[in-house]
């Protein structure tokens, strides 16, 4: 435990570095600290991971009248993992990214505090630590929006909607925890968990929806998603790849923790309510990321779909503990935590890759990119890997972890309990729609942003970015590697954290090996004999190729159907790449386009001018969000009618009051 | 024996809910009724395949009963009065096509859940399939209301019809005869009405697609 | 784990990748004959697609002047995903190396990496048709793999594993399977899968000429000589392994479920049977069919998505 301590106390003294050192120096020593606290942290973690130990903390200082309680079970190493590595390469990065705003002191020791918190809150083993670590990581990651608003407008609006939403859900966690401590169990989490069992189902019931509201929304689940596709891109790219990866996780975290490890499992409608929404995310947050032109926005969407596929598996793992089917529930939950690793590398790897086009373009428009390959490879490798991973490639981490959620559906449909089946069935349905969306949307961003011709000038004057930058892409590149092709190297460790979230010590669901292999079901893949044919048949197929060619390819000009020019403005764009899909799902997306057409004084049938403009807004924002909000204004304006500056009127409300308060009371 | 049964009966089971999805599929008109003629006609073998295996007579006329009215007569009509219309196409319901068939597959779903519910209180292999009979009953509903034109509501209607008719063979094993007579034949008039109303309807206003009867409200 | 590699399964693989790279191509020709016969011409001899390959091979190389390195990897990848999948799906034996690892999941998305690829490569020259090509040919992938996945996933859900030499075999002990509702709604669900996903009409007509009504040729237009060869065989080679999946899922009699050199000829044999007969009826279906408006053909794909959810609710009723 001391060195986690340690890892947490170099944390904050990046944090402290950070606000205190020189302008010159500060970015790389507040990095460099940071790096090493996230090493050191994952080391812990993967310690902890292999033995299977659960190492606890507790000081009275820190925090006034409750202290601090850290606990560090395997469950809770494993989102640390996850966030620790992710860390690890955000700071590096920074090295290379932080310039203007972003290197200023506030914004450095915000961004350590950030990291920190992110350590904190799955160790935390108390509901003062937990609400504080928390109330940290919503607070810091809200001001590191605002760190650039001067040079994006959007920011500011964002970062009201995230707060509002973040705040809410705080409160609504903090309500559940409390409602939970009812029967005078005391705040710590060893308590609550053995005297959960004590309190009413109702109460039970209630506690859980409280707090999954809450967390549900920190992961960013549809409907309660809204302020994550506006927040996630307008952070600068560091900060976006730690919320995107790591800040998700923890909302998913607080599900396993408080549902499965203080409450027990509870009933199975609780777990259907986690699939459901689950299967809405999927869907919403796939059919989005196709539509989007943002490369950022987009990448967000997509995270929204994968915390789908995750509380789908989540969901899945409750529902099948409470069916009584112990075996596939640890299946399920393994499947779920897997994603969440692989999420945390791939997603972290796009986003920071991201930062990386949008500080060599000025843009981050897909509309306006192209042609990075050229001028960008190494980015443009890390963006292929990782959205191949996203996209579940077969020997890319992504590909481990939906198979894996397969295997456990599947093997769930064998339950007799007809709710469960439902589970399993909507769980299939979500993964196979999403399948195909997700590869809409990465062959758009990749295929669109790196390859073709570039569509604007700052595409064209494109560099690749510094070393940090990219030595930070490459490492979270190597998981989404290393989990594809070697699955059974982690299935030890995955498979402990997914019985110590379960709290059940049921045998395990895998045999060992290189591959991943269910036992008793019949199920395996060997992604690294995929690979080796993979391999094996592209070496044949450029052997056979360079032996058959006399000699170098010639380049020519693409055919262009008769016409002696093409300009790269005749490409497809982002825009029209999504345009079938886009009218495919109409109904739900309810797009808006505007066609403007000018045309020349001599004549109507030539045109001069034509501007064509497409938007698609977020449905639930616009329909459900948005009258809620104008009520809310109302309600306010009619506020400020009371409220008006008298004197007089305000000592009258407080006399009012007074006498109210003596009625009731008396 | 009792394998082949089974395998019969879920198979004109299964062929009764395909064609009320595919009536949802098609929009041609003329197809859409001989989706139903099929459904007519599975709908009979569902009750034949029951009463052979239970030894009904009663419902093995009834059988013969739904073949004859359900399978041919009124599809045959229907037929005559989409001939009216030389425009024979439903084409823009109020629901799109991939719309609609996403949305039949939710209902399937939801009768799934609920359907279980009503079978496990006697679990045998025929109530095991009215889940079945409720989904077409639902996709009937839904094409009863998103539809426009007034055959394809006819369809629905007769869609919401068998999924009932089915639903009762495999729960009771068999209605009496008198009633499944009484549903029959309410189809058969409300089939002729439509024939009338619909000849008149073209003489007035020369469409019938439904939505535009408003106009005579207003 | 597979222990010791028998020499059979080292046999079935090679007889496998060798029959559908050579046997697909004259799929294609029978079905092209087939319809020129239906259509009253005499048409092209069946090997002719074998011939064309042939004449690419010897053709000079060329590439578009803004294509990356992704335009060379493409074919490559294309070509080996589709390998892998030819190799380790029980096509010719139940038991093909690493057939435990021929799992539902992994042949589709092996496909997809193959679509993606190739899409990448409709991108890569940055031309108005690549970029059309490209992003129809994704829109029908994305909307057919969930019929896909999901009508598989009714098979595997039938015969408790995702495994599909499990399938079969299990499918081999019980017969009654067959004709079942389940196995037929799903048989519906992966014809419409099948014809969307090698391009034949009604989706895509494979011998179009004008560049605004291509799909699958206009994504790989810029491809020419070997390379395009590559990428046609690649293609050729997928509606090979989904015709012979499509018959080997539903009609797995004839496949070689053990190690004896008897049984695997048996299993060529049944294989290009069935094949056959399967191209002669999607073969049928296009000449009755025309093809459809890009726009409505969600609502055949939508229609293969409701079926294969129909196949497994109907599956799940009837256990």
């Amino acid at each position: 435990m001391t060195l986690f301590l340690v890892a947490l106390g170099l944390c904050a003294a990046a944090a402290v570095a950070g606000a205190t050192f020189p302008r010159g120096s500060r970015v790389v020593v507040s990095s460099v600290l940071g790096s090493l606290g996230c090493l050191i942290a994952f080391s812990v973690a993967l310690r902890i991971l292999l033995t299977g130990d659960t190492v606890t903390f507790h000081t009275a200082q820190v925090l006034p009248m409750t202290g601090v309680s850290l606990t560090l079970d395997p469950l809770g190493a494993w989102f640390v993992l996850a966030s620790s590595f992710v860390g690890v390469a955000t700071c590096l990065y920074n090295v290379g990214y932080a310039r203007g705003a972003m290197a200023s002191r506030s914004a450095l020791s915000l961004f350590m505090v950030f990291v920190l918190s992110l350590l904190v809150v799955p160790s935390a083993s108390s509901i003062m630590t937990l609400m504080f670590a928390w109330e940290l990581m919503a607070l810091s990651s809200l001001l590191l929006i605002l760190t650039d608003q001067a040079r994006h407008p959007d920011a500011r609006s964002a970062a009201l909607w995230y707060g509002v939403m973040t705040q809410l859900g705080a409160a609504s966690i903090l309500l559940g925890l409390l409602v939970m401590t009812s029967n005078g169990s005391g705040q710590n989490f060893a308590d609550l968990s053995a005297h959960s069992s004590t309190l009413s189902p109702v109460t039970r019931s209630f506690a859980f929806v409280l707090v999954l509201l809450g967390f549900a929304s920190k992961a960013g689940a549809v409907p309660l998603h809204v302020w994550l596709p506006k927040a996630h891109p307008e952070a600068p790219s560091p900060v976006s790849a730690l919320m995107s990866s790591s800040m998700v996780a923890m909302g998913i975290y607080g599900i396993i923790r408080v549902g499965e490890g203080l409450l027990h499992g509870g009933t199975v409608w609780w777990w259907i309510a986690v699939a459901l929404l689950g299967v809405v995310s999927a869907f919403y947050g796939a059919l989005h990321a196709t539509t989007s032109t943002d490369l950022k926005r987009l990448l967000a969407y997509s995270t929204i779909d994968i915390i789908g596929l995750v509380l789908i598996g989540v969901g899945a793992a409750g529902a099948l503990a409470d069916s009584g089917q112990p075996v596939i529930s640890r299946l399920a939950m393994s499947a779920a935590l897997l994603l969440v690793v692989a999420h945390a590398a791939f997603k972290g790897a796009l986003f920071l890759a991201a930062g990386a086009v949008e500080r060599a373009t000025a843009t981050r428009n897909l509309d306006l990119l192209g042609g990075l390959i050229h001028t960008m490879p190494v980015t443009a490798l890390v963006v292929a890997l990782s959205a191949g991973a996203i996209m579940a490639v077969p020997t890319l981490s992504g590909f481990s972890s939906e198979w894996l959620l397969l295997q456990g559906l599947l093997h769930g449909f064998s339950v007799v309990s007809t709710p469960t089946v439902i589970v399993m069935l909507l769980g299939v349905i979500a993964l196979a729609l999403t399948g195909g969306l997700t590869a809409v949307a990465f062959v758009k961003a990749f295929g669109i942003g790196f390859l073709g011709q570039s569509r604007s000038s700052g595409a064209a004057q494109a560099h690749e970015v510094s070393k940090f930058m990219t030595l930070a892409m490459g490492w979270l590149v190597i998981p989404s590697v290393v989990i594809g092709v070697m699955p059974g190297l982690f299935v030890p460790l995955l498979d402990r954290a997914a019985s110590s979230a379960l709290g059940t010590s049921t045998v395990s669901p895998f045999t060992r090996g290189a591959g991943l292999e269910v036992a008793q079901l019949s199920g395996a893949i060997q992604p690294a004999a995929i690979l080796i044919g993979l391999v094996a048949v592209m070496v044949i197929v450029w052997a056979l190729n360079q032996a058959l060619a006399q000699r170098r390819a010639r380049r020519v000009d693409a055919w262009g159907c008769g016409r002696d020019w093409q300009t790269p403005r005749m490409q497809y764009t982002a825009t029209s790449f999504a345009e079938p899909l886009q009218r495919v799902f109409a109904d739900v997306l309810r797009p808006q386009s505007d066609v403007e057409v000018t045309h020349v004084a001599e004549s109507r049938y030539y045109e001069q001018s034509l501007v064509y403009e497409n938007r698609v807004a977020d449905i639930l924002e616009a329909r459900g969000y948005r009258p809620i909000i104008a009520v809310a204004l109302r309600v306010g304006q009619f506020a400020r009618r009371l409220q008006n500056g008298s004197i007089h009127r305000y000592l009258a409300f407080g006399f009012v009051a007074l006498l109210v308060i003596l009625v009731v009371v008396g | 024996m009792n394998s082949t049964y089974i395998a019969t009966l879920e198979l004109a089971a299964g062929a009764v809910l395909l064609s009320a999805i595919m009536t949802l599929w098609r929009r041609n008109v003329r197809s859409i009724v001989a989706m139903l003629s099929v459904q007519g006609m599975a709908l009979a073998a569902v009750a034949i395949v029951l009463a052979l295996h239970e030894h009904e007579h009663a419902l093995l006329i009834t059988g013969c009963l739904v073949f004859l009215v359900k399978g041919l007569v009124v599809p045959h009509l229907l037929r005559r009065v989409s001939l009216l219309d030389p425009r024979s196409r439903e084409s823009r319901p109020l629901v799109n096509v991939p719309a609609s068939l996403v949305f039949a597959a939710a209902l399937i779903v939801l009768s799934y859940v609920v359907g279980t519910r009503i079978t496990s209180l006697s679990p045998s292999s025929a109530t095991h399939l009215a889940p079945l009979g409720l989904a077409t009953v639902l996709v009937g509903y839904f094409m009863l209301v998103t539809r426009r034109r007034a055959v394809s509501k006819i369809v629905g209607l007769i869609l919401v019809d068998n999924g009932i008719a089915l639903v009762t063979f495999l729960l009771t094993s068999g209605v009496p005869l008198i009633v499944e007579l009484g549903s029959s034949l309410d189809v058969l008039l409300v089939v002729v009405v439509l024939q009338f109303l619909m000849v008149s309807m073209r003489r007035h206003s020369d469409t019938d697609r439904l939505t535009e009867m408003k106009a005579l409200h207003d | 784990m597979t222990g010791t590699i028998s020499i059979y399964a080292v046999v079935a693989t090679l007889l496998q990748v060798v029959m559908v790279a050579l046997g697909a191509p004259l799929l294609v020709g029978i079905m092209a004959k087939v319809k020129a016969r239906a259509e009253g011409r005499v048409g092209a001899p069946i090997n002719q697609p074998l011939r064309d390959l042939r004449k690419l091979l010897t053709k000079e190389r060329l590439h578009a002047r803004h294509a990356s390195v992704v335009l060379v990897i493409a074919p490559m990848l294309i070509m080996a995903s589709t390998v892998v999948a030819v190799a380790i799906s029980p096509l010719v034996s139940t038991h093909p190396l690493l057939g435990s690892s021929a799992d539902i999941l992994v042949i589709v998305y092996l496909l997809l990496t193959g679509s993606a690829a190739a899409a990448l490569a409709g991108l890569d020259p940055g031309t108005a048709f690549g970029g059309m090509g490209s992003s129809r040919a994704m829109t029908i992938g994305a909307l057919a793999e969930p019929a896909f996945l999901v009508a598989v996933i009714a098979l595997s859900i039938q015969s408790g594993s995702s495994n599909l030499p499990s399938i079969m075999v299990s499918t081999l002990a019980h017969p009654q399977w067959v004709l079942g509702p389940s196995r037929l709604l799903a048989l519906g669900a992966l014809l419409i899968v099948v014809i969307a996903e090698t391009g034949r009409i009604p989706v895509d007509n494979p011998s179009t000429h004008l560049e605004l009504t291509m799909i699958h040729e206009a994504m790989i237009l810029e491809y020419a000589g070997p390379e395009l060869a590559l990428v046609t065989l690649g293609e050729t080679m997928r509606l090979g392994l989904l015709f012979s999946l499509l018959a080997n899922l539903f009609l797995p009699w004839g496949i070689a479920t053990h190690s004896s050199t008897l049984s695997l000829v048996a299993g060529v044999v049944s294989l290009a049977l069935k094949t056959v007969l399967i191209a002669l009826g999607v073969a049928l279906i296009e000449v009755r069919s025309a093809k459809l408006r890009l726009f409505r053909l969600p609502e055949l794909l939508a229609g293969g998505f409701v079926l294969s959810v129909l196949a497994v609710v109907t599956g799940l009723v009837t256990r």
